[in-house]
């Protein structure tokens, strides 16, 4: 990894540029795109929204490009970030490096450029938005892969599998616009996929959190007045089991298939609604008091909150009540998907970037902002709503909290660490 | 008192871990519904219809007096076999010969198909109510009786020296040395006899009475009625559902606790 590619000038610039601080962590550029890419691409929708300005021209139309764009652009960026941190602290191995982060990153933006001119560049343009795209997906695998099979007990193979996943809907995304079919449907099955990978990683991620808040909670009872010794014991440690988990995940895999399968049955239905209930069901793990109440803790519950609202939503639109499939969808993307990564960005993008978790009010205004953007878009596809200026409103709304996170947090990732650190690690304390 | 708080405290995190059995029944839905789609509503209806067709029987005041009848049935039968099924088995229980000669005819009762009990029932008791709660008083009281001698018999003799060696009163001796470990036995047994009995009517109504849920069954059977058939098997198992989800689930619990920490 240390010797140089080449020479040449390019070599030159490429590791000039990987020696900058944005690079000195795979999850810094990525998150970084994330956020600014998050608000780019909901500010060009809500001018084609508001006042019918263009957006790029891709096979298949506007709203190709959007679901495109925010599932696997946006959504992947954020993926491609935690992975490429939290796999090497996952399995205890050395972080990716510089050159990793910035050749990923380089990889990632030329698939949104192919893409966006994909409808423009013709035939060939669109091989070149299917190459890129799927090969960045690839090689995120065939780097992160090694690493969660070579772990002695494999504990995190679940994201490899998602990730497989994931790149068979992108691969067939690409596959149908390439064949002239209408490719939306591998854009939900993107979803679900989604909604998989953030509740394993939320299991993990949680598992800190709670924890966290329920030893500040411990502090606080503690401190006030002298309690008798034992009442920590009211206050057992959180645990993400399992059973329940593995239930939710096994319910979102099978209406993802039989939704693919059998598209807009009434089975499908039954199933979107047995998602909901498996995903409410998880909630009993969190349910642990006052440190529920957290910023942090309350957050990543809210994502299950409206994970579970989609999906009971999209089973009663498949069912025959008079709602759009879209206002469930959307919980699930704007809501679920938008919310998890925006904590991931607070949460793992902090820490791992050498600072503590943010306590300023910008990240309650922020995923205030984010909630409401994902009730807004949801409440549009509700009957006798109005439609427009609620998907406006969904819009602004998104742009402010994502806006705020690219503000807040891209200063973070593109300074130095404050303290000693040359990495990937968390805060380091001087001893 | 404590018991009873503990109980409160811990019913939100109960009435929680519903989501999980939710998620199996809507599942299971979905299964009914795959199989509508399949063959047919002639042979399965969907489960929208179906529940429609016992929305529409519930509104109409149509379900209502059938429902009554199977349950008043039903739970005479029951209440007649706990009662029988609770006290000869606990006696039988204190006796070791009574328990050896009693266990046969228990597994004779038990082995006997319910179906035979009803035939002899029809022929003893004609179109009564006599017939379905005789038959669920048969089906319903061996469940009992063995759980009720299972909870004699396991009585902890070390424990009753030790309290007889302390002079328990006989009040607190009967409170909280041998309650406790009877009941723990018992309820689960009246649980599961309940189920049985709530099965056994139904099928007894079925062929022996002009009314209740077994009666409205035949009927729409004869009218080839699928989506009534459906109706009504929804709302009695939907009962059976809420009666032991709600009620005896979290009771028996309660009542078991003792053993987990025990062990």
């Amino acid at each position: 990894m240390s010797h140089p590619i080449d020479h040449k000038p390019f070599g030159r610039l490429f590791d000039r540029l990987a020696a900058r601080p944005l690079f000195m962590c795979g999850f810094r550029p990525f998150f970084l795109a994330t956020a600014v890419y998050a608000v780019l691409l909901l500010l060009i929708w809500l001018g084609f929204l508001a006042a019918g300005l263009g957006v790029p021209a891709v096979r298949g139309g506007p709203v190709v490009w959007h679901a495109h764009e925010l599932m696997f652009g946006f959504g992947l960026a954020a993926v491609a970030g935690f992975l490429l941190t939290a796999v090497p602290e996952f399995t205890a191995t050395p972080a990716f490096g510089r050159r990793i982060a910035l050749g990923m990153v380089l990889l990632w933006t030329a698939a949104r450029l192919a893409f966006w001119l994909s409808g423009t560049l013709g035939l060939a343009g669109e091989v070149l938005a299917a190459v890129l795209n799927v090969g960045f997906l690839g090689a995120l695998i065939a780097i992160v892969a090694p690493r969660l099979w070579r772990d002695p007990e494999r504990r995190h193979l679940a994201f490899l599998w998602g990730l497989g996943a994931m790149w068979i809907a992108l691969a067939g995304f690409h596959a149908d616009a390439l064949g002239g079919a209408y490719p939306m449907r591998w854009v939900r099955v993107g979803v679900g996929v989604m909604m998989v990978l953030i509740v394993v990683a939320l299991s993990r991620i949680s598992m800190r959190i709670v924890n966290d808040a329920l030893d500040a909670e411990r502090l606080r009872r503690n401190g006030g007045t002298a309690r008798r010794h034992g009442e920590d014991d009211e206050l057992p440690d959180y645990r993400a089991r399992p059973p329940r988990r593995n239930l939710a995940i096994f319910g979102v895999a099978l209406y993802t298939v039989v939704e693919f399968v059998l598209s807009g049955s009434v089975i499908a239905g039954w199933v979107a609604l047995a998602v909901a209930a498996a995903v409410l069901n998880l909630l009993n793990d969190w349910h642990v008091g006052r440190a529920l109440l957290s910023r942090w803790a309350f957050m990543l519950y809210a994502v299950y909150w409206l994970m579970a609202a989609g999906y009971a939503l999209i089973g009663l639109s498949l069912l025959g009540a008079p709602v759009t499939p879209s206002a469930g969808l959307h919980l699930l993307t704007v809501g679920a998907m938008g919310v998890s990564i925006f904590g991931v960005l607070c949460i793992a993008g902090r820490t791992h970037a050498g600072h503590e978790l943010d306590l300023r009010p910008w990240v309650l205004v922020a995923a205030a902002g984010l909630v409401a953007a994902a009730l807004a878009r949801s409440a549009s596809g509700l009957p006798g709503m109005p439609m427009a200026g609620l998907q406006a409103v969904s819009a602004a709304a998104w742009v402010l909290g994502y806006g705020l996170a690219a503000r807040y947090l891209g200063t973070v990732f593109v300074g130095p660490r404050p303290d000693s650190g040359t990495g990937c690690e968390e805060v380091l304390r001087e001893a | 008192m404590s018991l009873l708080r503990a109980w409160l405290a811990g019913l939100p995190a109960y009435l929680w871990s519903g989501w999980g059995a939710i998620a199996s029944l809507f599942l299971l839905l979905a299964a009914w519904e795959a199989v509508s789609l399949v063959y047919g509503p002639l042979v399965m209806p969907d489960p929208r219809s179906a529940f429609g067709t016992l929305w529409v029987l519930i509104d109409s005041g149509a379900a209502g007096p059938e429902l009554a009848a199977t349950a008043r049935r039903a739970l005479s039968g029951y209440a007649l076999s706990v009662l029988a099924g609770s006290v000869l088995g606990l006696v039988a229980g204190l006796s070791m010969t009574a328990s050896m000669m009693s266990r046969p005819l228990v597994t004779v009762l038990m082995g006997t198909p319910p179906i035979a009990w009803l035939v002899l029932a029809m022929l003893w008791f004609g179109a009564s109510d006599g017939t379905p709660v005789f038959t669920v008083f048969v089906a319903a009281f061996p469940v009992i009786f063995i759980g009720a001698l299972q909870g004699t018999r396991t009585l902890d003799n070390q424990l009753r020296g030790m309290a007889e060696a302390f002079r328990l009163p006989r009040r607190m001796m009967f409170l909280d040395v041998y309650l406790p470990h009877v009941v723990s036995y018992l309820f689960p047994a009246w649980i599961a006899a309940l189920g049985t009995a709530w099965k056994v009517v139904v099928m007894a109504e079925l062929l022996a009475t002009q009314d209740g849920v077994g009666a409205a069954l035949a009927v729409s059977r004869s009218h080839l009625d699928t989506a009534a058939t459906m109706a009504w098997i929804a709302a009695v198992v939907g009962l059976l559902l809420a009666v032991e989800y709600l009620v005896l689930e979290p009771v028996k619990r309660e009542v078991e606790r003792w053993r987990e920490q025990g062990a």
